[in-house]
């Protein structure tokens, strides 16, 4: 994969100027933390008993994209890369025979599209279908995906640096 | 002696900006305490996965002073002394543990987060901090989301320290 453009959040601004570059800023660092890596590497269980790997990360993160901007927000009757959200951590499991430069091209293309859907609409806009307990605002959608994407980049973070000495932000 | 599990509420799925920050705050305040409960201070002493350096225990004396440096020092401007400020070592809070005592880094962090709380809730989102460094502009809304954000990626280094000390995992 390759090293990608990233930019810092702004140091003050509106809520959604720092909602949407907080959460550019993860998407990006996520893709930080895999570049130049091979796809072995990408696949590694670098930290076990952990599954996790990069590339499972990528991928699960394409598939948390979808389901939040594009299923519960929108309601749209989404097509998941990875066998659906719904069967759980397939995303994170299958990668024997996953490309790092599919995945990335995948990724990046849900990244987009979650991008214009956020843009198109009010923060305080109710998603279309429940999830688990209620409906969520785009809001807490955003919120939610920048902890998340954190949650997981500290992760990847652990497992770069297991893979071939590499840290930082 | 151990952390007991703190209670933890999930962020409510719709509010005001000002509570969801709060919330989510708040939240990963509670799951960086959940990763240490019920572990014993040589345990969370532990590099459980090297070469990182990091520790659970070294996580919980790096978090008491970001919050302290964030929201007293830099949005407040009062002048404070950070509870793990060392001359000699730029990353006392993350390596300076031998004779660190588990109840002194849990009082302290319980502390420094009440103390955060009580700023937040004084101000505005809006508001620019006071004690920023010459030229630093920087406002309490950009502060609240860089410390989820801060909180989250610590709290998915606890992940990975947990489950190699105990096998335990979970959000």
């Amino acid at each position: 994969m390759q090293e990608p453009d990233r930019h810092e959040p702004p140091n003050f601004g509106t809520e959604r100027e720092l909602l949407e570059t907080f959460l550019d800023y993860y998407r990006g660092t996520l893709l930080v933390k895999c570049a130049g890596l091979s796809d072995e590497q990408l696949r590694q269980r670098a930290a076990e008993p952990s599954t996790l790997s990069l590339l499972g990360l990528v991928r699960h993160m394409t598939n948390v994209e979808q389901n939040w901007f594009q299923r519960i927000f929108l309601n749209r009757d989404v097509d998941f890369v990875y066998s659906g959200a719904r069967n759980r951590d397939a995303e994170f499991h299958d990668v024997a025979s996953a490309s790092g430069d599919q995945v990335e091209e995948d990724y990046l293309r849900v990244c987009e599209e979650s991008r214009s859907i956020g843009r198109s609409h009010d923060l305080e806009q109710f998603a279309a279908i429940e999830d688990e307990r209620d409906h969520v605002t785009l809001r807490w959608i955003y919120l939610h995906l920048i902890e998340e994407y954190a949650r997981h980049c500290g992760h990847a973070d652990l497992l770069r640096e297991r893979i071939d000495g590499v840290t930082g932000d | 002696m151990a952390i007991i599990a703190p209670p933890r509420i999930e962020p409510a799925f719709y509010g005001p900006e000002k509570s969801q920050l709060e919330a989510w705050l708040d939240y990963h305040r509670a799951t960086l305490l959940l990763k240490c409960a019920g572990l014993n201070v040589d345990e969370l002493r532990t590099r459980s996965v090297e070469p990182s350096s990091l520790t659970l225990l070294g996580l919980l004396r790096h978090m008491t002073i970001v919050e302290q440096d964030w929201f007293q020092r830099v949005f407040a401007g009062n002048e404070i002394t950070l509870d793990y400020d060392s001359p000699s070592d730029h990353n006392a809070d993350f390596n300076d543990l031998a004779s660190a005592t588990l109840e002194e880094v849990e009082a302290n962090y319980l502390r420094a987060c009440a103390m955060s709380r009580g700023v937040v809730r004084d101000a505005g989102l809006d508001d620019i901090a006071q004690g920023a460094d010459e030229g630093f502009t920087v406002d309490l809304r950009w502060i609240c989301v860089h410390m989820i954000e801060e909180y989250a990626r610590h709290n998915g280094h606890a992940d990975l320290l947990r489950e190699r000390i105990d096998g335990a995992t979970g959000d």
